[in-house]
């Protein structure tokens, strides 16, 4: 697809910019999903980041994405939003 | 990692360094502005342990995109 | 007058594209012209080697063609001063002689040939030579889609969707859509609540290509959301009520038709592309501009599908009656919006009264429950009337103020069943109205319109929304086109 212009059909009191989710009061009690982009390291990156979460009674579930390039197929990216309360996606090289 | 948010989960974008250019271009792309956090190139030729260090060191500011 | 038409010079200019039969014929004629000696300037729209030898000005971008306004090929020109004089279309050997002075031209063509369709002209063009070359003015914020977004998706992420796909509201798009207006893009409609931002007649339009309008279909959008946007309406407390509520259009008039506007079988129903955009359209509005939201100022408990689309026309022709229209002071042969701040559609059946009597006790029965059926006067309510019953209605002598007369009476019900507590039931009226006699709706809170397919005994009711002060009321706007 090509770049494509829009008409704004709002009263325009806001940017044009997606609100961002909301953020978590606190980490305490929350499911974090570590979602690994599959460029090497991004392993590694993530299994640290794991541990420090566990020492701070974080839960931590591990998904996978085939490739960098794509966006997460369907099934991942439903059970990320069913499962996780956050995500952090890692590692782009 | 946009569709996350779109589903109303916070979500933090790791990425090495090299990417900032890319990342503010694709953002402006896609009209969201994603939290971000840069980690120092390069990744590839690192040691575990210096990858582990990279990590430890972006530890606070990825909190810090997911938490209030 | 304009600098490209400047640039090319005082005298005859020909307009002519390759694919075109009589642009081949008058190719001599042309060459003629120019061995005569007259100031001759050939613009080709597609084949820079056509015509051979009268070295033609490239104008496959039609900006030329634009700014001479063509129509058809071949068009020949008379330019003075940058600005058009005249000007002959197609081939007609009287006229170019004429035009020309030259009494010997094109002997050996035929008398006559009909020119083609210039390329300026063709669907889409127009709009995207305009917005190409021309300022067209436009206020609204151009927002940049990036070469990765699919547009459909683009506009759900923004926000600007009802939860179905809208289409993509491009430049282009929304220049189309102006068409069906001559009113000035700029122009301010109205302030649009919740938020009371101004809505231009672009915004409008904007919104109306999301729907799925076509451009004939503008002036109804633009008229439906003067309509609510009136103090009277108030669509401000219509958008936050917790109850199930949204406008509800009703068409009246000569462009019900002209638009292609259903007001039969199904009427209330998808598959009209008129019905089912005009309502959503102002549902957009009222959204996008206006800035009501579900979960932010939108503050239904249930909602209802009519928050999609609800807009349907009077099935006048078919009526005994007069129409909504007349009722509510519009003149004959004028189009108007009447707008009802209501729920949705909820269906009467009665396939057994052939007396008008005892029809009107099968709609005083389901309209008792408008709401709840112990409460009173608080709402109005519209009923669409469906052929075979207003037949059985109209057989009976029965017009639509002796309808009206009928359940006024029928419904004005006793104090005692109303009040709280009453029947085991604890909604109702305070105490002190038992001995009361009240009737269910005001003489104005009732009204008729007449459509929907002519087999089937059903008519249908539409509950409103709380009249009064901070409620809303029923408001009539002629359409200007």
């Amino acid at each position: 697809m090509s770049e494509e212009v829009l008409l704004d059909p709002t009263n325009e009191a806001e940017p044009p910019l997606r609100e961002p989710a909301t953020r978590l009061g606190s980490l305490e009690g929350a499911t974090v999903g570590l979602l690994d982009i599959s460029k090497a390291r991004g392993d590694v990156f993530l299994d640290h980041l794991e541990s420090r979460l566990t020492n701070r009674q974080v839960e931590v579930l591990r998904f996978r994405k085939p490739t960098f390039s794509k966006l997460a197929p369907v099934d991942v990216r439903q059970q990320i939003s069913e499962r996780c309360d956050a995500v952090i996606e890692a590692l782009a090289d | 990692m946009t569709d996350m948010e779109a589903r109303g989960i916070p979500t933090v974008f790791v990425a090495s360094s090299e990417f900032i250019d890319a990342a503010e271009a694709q953002a402006g792309a896609l009209g969201s502005d994603p939290p971000r956090v840069f980690v120092q190139h390069p990744i590839q030729d690192r040691t575990d342990d210096e990858v582990r260090a990279l990590a430890d060191a972006a530890f606070d500011e990825i909190v810090s995109k997911l938490v209030n | 007058m304009s600098d490209t038409l400047s640039r090319l010079g005082d005298g005859l200019v020909a307009v002519v594209k390759e694919d075109c039969p009589t642009c081949q014929l008058v190719t001599p004629v042309l060459e003629e012209v120019r061995s005569a000696g007259m100031p001759l300037t050939v613009i080709t729209q597609d084949d820079p080697a056509f015509p051979p030898g009268l070295e033609p000005v490239d104008d496959r971008e039609l900006e030329i063609s634009y700014r001479l306004d063509v129509e058809a090929v071949p068009t020949l020109y008379k330019l003075s001063n940058g600005s058009i004089v005249d000007r002959r279309i197609g081939w007609n050997r009287g006229e170019w002689r004429d035009f020309t002075g030259l009494e010997e031209l094109g002997a050996d063509l035929p008398e006559y040939r009909p020119g083609c369709g210039s390329l300026s002209v063709e669907p889409g063009m127009p709009e995207r030579l305009r917005l190409r070359f021309d300022d067209v003015g436009s206020t609204a914020r151009h927002i940049t889609v990036g070469a990765d977004e699919d547009p459909v998706e683009a506009c759900f992420a923004r926000g600007w969707t009802d939860g179905l796909p809208v289409v993509p509201p491009t430049p282009e798009r929304v220049e189309r859509m102006l068409g069906g207006t001559r009113r000035d893009r700029n122009e301010i409609v109205t302030d649009v609540a919740p938020d009371y931002g101004e809505c231009t007649v672009e915004k409008v339009a904007i919104n109306a290509v999301m729907a799925g309008c076509l451009p004939e279909c503008l002036p109804v959008v633009l008229t439906a959301v003067e309509a609510v946007c009136t103090d009277e309406f108030n669509m401000h407390g219509l958008a936050a009520t917790t109850l199930s509520m949204g406008p509800i259009l009703i068409v009246n008039g000569p462009i019900r038709r002209r638009i292609g506007m259903n007001s039969g079988m199904n009427v209330l129903g998808q598959g009209n592309r008129a019905n089912a955009t005009i309502g959503r359209a102002l549902q957009l509005v009222v959204r996008n501009v206006g800035g009501a939201r579900p979960g932010a100022v939108d503050r239904a408990t249930l909602g209802s599908p009519a928050k999609y689309t609800l807009c349907f026309p009077e099935d006048e022709e078919a009526s005994p009656w007069e129409s909504l229209a007349a009722e509510r002071g519009v003149a004959a042969g004028t189009s108007s919006v009447t707008v009802f701040g209501g729920e949705s559609p909820r269906v009467v059946v009665d396939q057994q009264s052939r007396e008008p009597e005892s029809l009107a006790r099968t709609f005083a029965s389901a309209l008792r429950t408008v709401i709840h059926p112990k409460l009173v006067l608080g709402f109005d309510a519209f009923m669409v009337i469906g052929p075979e019953h207003a037949r059985v209605l109209s057989e009976g002598g029965w017009d639509k103020a002796r309808l009206r007369e009928e359940l006024q009476k029928l419904l004005t019900l006793d104090g005692a069943e109303l009040v709280r507590g009453a029947g085991g039931i604890a909604e109702g009226l305070p105490k002190q109205m038992a001995d009361q006699k009240i009737p269910k709706f005001h003489p104005d809170g009732l009204w008729f319109v007449h459509a929907g397919g002519k087999a089937g005994f059903f008519s249908a009711i539409l509950g409103g929304w709380v009249r009064g002060a901070g409620g809303t009321q029923i408001v009539t706007k002629e359409i200007r086109e």
